[in-house]
Parts: C-alpha cells; structure tokens; sequence
C-alpha cells in the first residue's frame, strides 16, 4: 500500500505563523490511521504531503517525526492562505504524478472548521470518498469499509474501491509521540520537493472580505458581586428553580 | 450569479428531516421575495411523499428526483445522480444542511459545479453589492464574512442559524418527478449503526452538568462530578474536545456529533461554546454557564453566566452548600452523595 496523509501547518488565535503554529490535530489522527496500516499491512509507505510556504515544513517534519517514511513539500507562496480547492488543486496534482492506493486527511482543519479538503481531492481525482470516518478497515479483495460519524452517535457504514479518500474523525486513535529513532531519522532525512514546474495556484473560488470577533448577545443574566456572593446567588437560583 | 436556489432535502422515514426547514428558510432569506427562484430537490428511491410534503408547507416547487441508486444516502451516488442534473440548472445557490450529508457532500458536489463552497454558514449578510456568508473561523474565536467568487456557491447551513421555514402558502408548490439511471458506483453504503453506548444516562437527566476543555485538567474532572451530586438526577456530559483528550467516554459527548439533549437544565462549565456544542443544547430549559472567559460564545446561549475561574468558584459553591445545608438541618453531618448515576464510568467508553 501507498498513502498519502495531506497534513495542515495550523496557526493557533492571537499566534504567529512562526511561533504559534503547529500540526493541524486532526491530520494527527489521519496519520495515525496510516501508520496503523502500515504496521498491520507489510510493504506499505506513509508518504505526508503539505502545500504552502516554506513554514509548512516544520509540520511535514512533525509527521516524519511520528512516522511518515517521507515528507513531501508542494512549495507555494502566494502571500495569502491557500483555500482548500487550492490546496486540493496542488494535492490533486501531485497525486495524479504519482500513485496512492489511499489518502487520508484530517476531517477538517482546527482553524477554519471548513471540513472541505478531502472530499475535493476526491472529486478532483474522481476517487471515491468518505469523510468524518470513525473506524476503517482495509480488505484483501482492494476494498475498504469504513465508517462515518453521524449525528447523535450513529454511523453510516460504507465500502469503497481503492484508490480512494478519506477523511478522518478525532477518537478514531490516539495519535502517538514520537518514537527518538524517528526523530533523529527526521532531522536529517531531507523533505522532497517535487519540481514546481506547472503547478499553479488556481483562482480562489471565495473570498474572506473580513473577519470580526462575533458580537456577543448574552441572552441571560450575568452574576456579579464576589466569588461567595455569586455562589450565594447562584444556589439561590436553583433552589428557587426547584432544582435543589 | 445565477438566479436559481436549489434547495437539497434532507429526509427520512417518508419524512422531511426538519432542518430541510432551516434550509428552506436560508433559500426564502434569499430570494428577494421572489419564490419563483427557489427549487428544492429531494433525492431518494421514492422520494414523492416527502417532495408532496414540502411543496405544500412551502409553497415552493419540488423535485422528486428519483433513482435506485439513492435508497440511502451515499456520496458517490448523489454526486453521479445530482451532478449532471445541478449542471444543467447551473443554480446561484446550492443549500444543503450541515450535517453528515451535507459536510460530506458539498465540497465535491462545489468541484463538480465549478462553484465555490462556504460550509457551516451562520448568516447571511445582504444589502451590500454582493451577499456574504458568516462562518466561524479560527478555532471559535472569530468571524469571517465570505463572499462567493462563481456564478455558483454550494453552502453548507448550521443547524439551528435560521429558524425552520414559517409561511402560509397560497397554494402548494408544484411537484415533479425525474428518474435518472445510474450504474453502479465505487463506493456503497452498506447500511446504519449505532455506535455502541449508553445514551440514557444524558437522555433520561433531568439536569446535565458538563465539562469542556477549559476545565484545564483531567482532575478537574472532580469538581464537575461534585457539581454534579448536588442534584438527584442529573447526568455528566462533556464537550468533543474533552473526549479526544481521552478525558471522558464519548458516551458523554454532546454536541452535532455526539448527543443531543434536552434536560431541563443544563450546566456547561469551562465549555467554549463552539457552534458544534451548542446544537446539542438548542432545547435545553435553562442553560448555566461557568468559564473565565468573558468573551466565552456560551454566554450567548446561558440564562444565567458565571465568569469565574472554575478550580476556585465550585469549592466556594460547595462551601456554600454545605453551610446553607448545615444551617437548615442544623447539624454538621457530612452529606452523602444523593445520585448514583454521577460516578465516572469504568474507564474509557469503546466507541
């Protein structure tokens, strides 16, 4: 088996892209699931892709960290945060250069919550896909079974061809540390960058025009006074409520 | 962009899910008064009943587009069967809940169309020159208004952002039918499970008391439980966050994809409020925050705030309660905890 884990450099609020900038979450547990199949399935790599500027590389480092044979760079520097469809774009293509048997993403990114990468590598490939995926499991006949997180704690059980897409849920593992032979393997294997030649960012298909801090409409009361006061108030409350 | 609002139904059991109603409502804020450009679409093997239902609630035209392929849903089937047909149509707005249908299904179904994609919209912003849709962005913190770029945008709607659709047709919507044939596809949904957990502990409570990941520490964990003993029937619940942190079973979990509850009240301490939670809460009765946050979005759903640093504030509460209880029974007796259902599960719930 071949895969692909797109990993995203996610930057913490009120950070800096140098400073407060780590691993998307999520793609640790799509990494994870790699790594998992990897140790289940003999011959298998786990390739981590990222796309974007040279920053990006602190997190494909990361994954090598905790275990991806290879890291691999799509160098992009528009100044401006990728869009997924851009990001899928660039995936999509180096993909098409190569050949996975599967990706896996994280469900969405922590940041942007916008849950949209995976899906659009799928469609851009024409691979088929799932996403929000709680438990997968390979089959010898070149199929996979997964399935999704619906609402209320249901899931939709799914099976899919191979090469396909998935996207991958948080709670599906528990992403590990890494191992000290990776991390000393890391820090001197070099990360591969596929030549530039050709790649280009599409248009973005949507714009940001601002972000503002949500305007905050408490709808209740707030308690004030000292700590024991507003302790007093509060047991006062439930108590008048019924609910002591 | 383009004129037409296509409207994709949720539905189950011959029913329309009600938020095909939120979606109906987003597709009306829409329109400009003008009805004629809504068109709603409902996908299914026999999908009729349910396209009949809605055009007479509504008003508004219906689709019935029917397939063997779309018994239930599955993302390769609805992408083979709606792409060609949403193509020709080449609507300005695709609408489409954000649920696990909807997330799952918007961003290819966007790629298909050449369309931009705005998922987890919380509202739309007219009377500009061009409509803007609010998402939440950096983790919860912010805001971000985005306009579309393409003659069409494929959005995905939060649940619980516009109220179900409310007007009182003249007349029902009219109603067709398409059948398409579609082969088979690379990907099948086999069916539906239930993950395995014990949902009547959060279902049955009369009062829930939940923890996020503000609580800071998986010990902290103590004062929820302690919190939660001051009432007889009352449930811990927890935040997704405090399940990926291995802190609590996801048994506990409320929110979109965990439960969704409606107790009489709810307690949610050191809960951010992330849209994601607050659809979980939307019928709570009452809703009593704690968080040291002033800024914290659950301020905005709580009836009753509490900005305080939680490690501090719940000692002082059970301080106080045992002083007021002492007082009333006029003895110094340690109270007994009064609910069983309070102590922490046997370890991690298997999902």
């Amino acid at each position: 088996m071949n895969i692909l884990v797109c990993v995203k450099q996610v930057v913490l609020p009120g950070m800096s892209a140098q400073s407060g900038s780590r691993i998307n979450r999520y793609d640790e547990y799509a990494l994870e699931e790699a790594l998992q199949v990897k140790e289940r399935i003999p011959g298998t790599a786990v390739h981590a892709v990222s796309a974007g500027p040279q920053r990006v590389e602190a997190v494909l480092r990361r994954a090598m960290e905790m275990g991806a044979d290879t890291g691999i760079h799509l160098h992009v520097d528009s100044g401006e945060e990728l869009t997924p469809y851009q990001a899928a774009s660039l995936i999509a293509s180096h993909v098409r250069a190569n050949r996975y048997d599967m990706i896996f993403a994280g469900v969405m990114a922590e940041d942007d919550l916008q849950m949209q990468t995976g899906p659009m590598i799928a469609a851009l490939l024409d691979y088929p896909y799932a996403s929000a995926v709680i438990a997968q499991e390979i089959r010898p006949d070149n199929t996979v079974s997964v399935e999704r997180e619906c609402d209320a704690h249901r899931r939709q059980c799914v099976e899919l061809d191979l090469p396909c897409v998935l996207t991958v849920q948080s709670g599906i593992n528990r992403p590990r540390y890494p191992s000290l032979s990776n991390v000393l393997r890391a820090k001197h294997q070099d990360i591969i960058r596929p030549e530039a030649l050709g790649r280009e960012v599409p248009r973005a298909r949507e714009t940001t025009i601002r972000t503002f801090a949500p305007e905050l409409h408490p709808r209740g009361m707030f308690l004030e006074g000292t700590q024991r006061e507003k302790a007093v108030r509060l047991l006062g409350l439930l108590h008048e409520k019924n609910f002591l | 962009m383009n004129d037409g609002i296509v409207v994709i139904a949720q539905h189950g059991e011959n029913r329309a899910d009600p938020l095909t109603y939120e979606s109906l409502a987003c597709a009306w804020s829409l329109c400009g008064g003008d009805a004629e450009r809504i068109r709603v679409i409902v996908p299914g093997d026999r999908s009729r009943t349910v396209a009949r239902e809605i055009a007479a609630a509504s008003g508004f035209a219906v689709t019935s587009v029917e397939s063997d392929v779309l018994t239930t849903y599955n993302a390769d089937a609805y992408l083979r069967v709606l792409g060609p047909l949403l193509e020709r149509t080449a609507p300005g707005y695709v609408i489409l809940p954000h649920t696990c249908i909807g997330y799952d299904l918007a961003p290819a179904l966007a790629v298909k169309l050449g369309a931009a994609c705005i998922t987890g919209v919380e509202a739309a912003v007219s009377g500009n020159e061009r409509t803007g849709f609010v998402r939440t962005v950096s983790a919860g913190k912010l805001s971000a208004e985005v306009v579309p770029e393409t003659a069409t945008a494929v959005l995905t709607i939060q649940p619980g952002a516009w109220q179900p659709l409310d007007i009182k047709p003249g007349s029902a919507g009219a109603v067709d039918t398409v059948r398409i044939e579609a082969g088979t596809g690379r990907s099948r949904t086999t069916g539906f499970k239930q993950a395995e957990y014990q949902g009547s502990a959060l279902a049955d409570s009369t009062v829930i008391v939940a923890a996020g990941r503000g609580i800071g520490t998986q010990g902290n964990l103590a004062l929820i439980h302690d919190v939660a003993r001051l009432f007889p029937r009352s449930a811990i619940g927890c935040s997704r966050a405090v399940c990926d942190a291995g802190w609590l079973g996801y048994a506990h979990q409320v929110g979109m994809t965990g439960a969704t509850v409606a107790p009489k009240l709810y307690f949610a301490i050191g809960i951010s409020g992330a849209v994601q939670h607050v659809a979980g809460i939307r019928d709570a009765q009452m809703v009593i925050a704690i968080n040291n946050d002033p800024s914290a979005r659950i301020f905005a759903r709580a009836d009753v705030g509490i900005v305080e640093d939680l490690t501090r504030f719940i000692p002082v509460l059970m301080e106080e309660y045992d002083r007021q209880q002492g007082t009333t029974t006029g003895t110094e007796e340690i109270r007994e905890p009064r609910a069983q259902e309070n102590s922490p599960p046997p370890g991690p719930v298997k999902r």
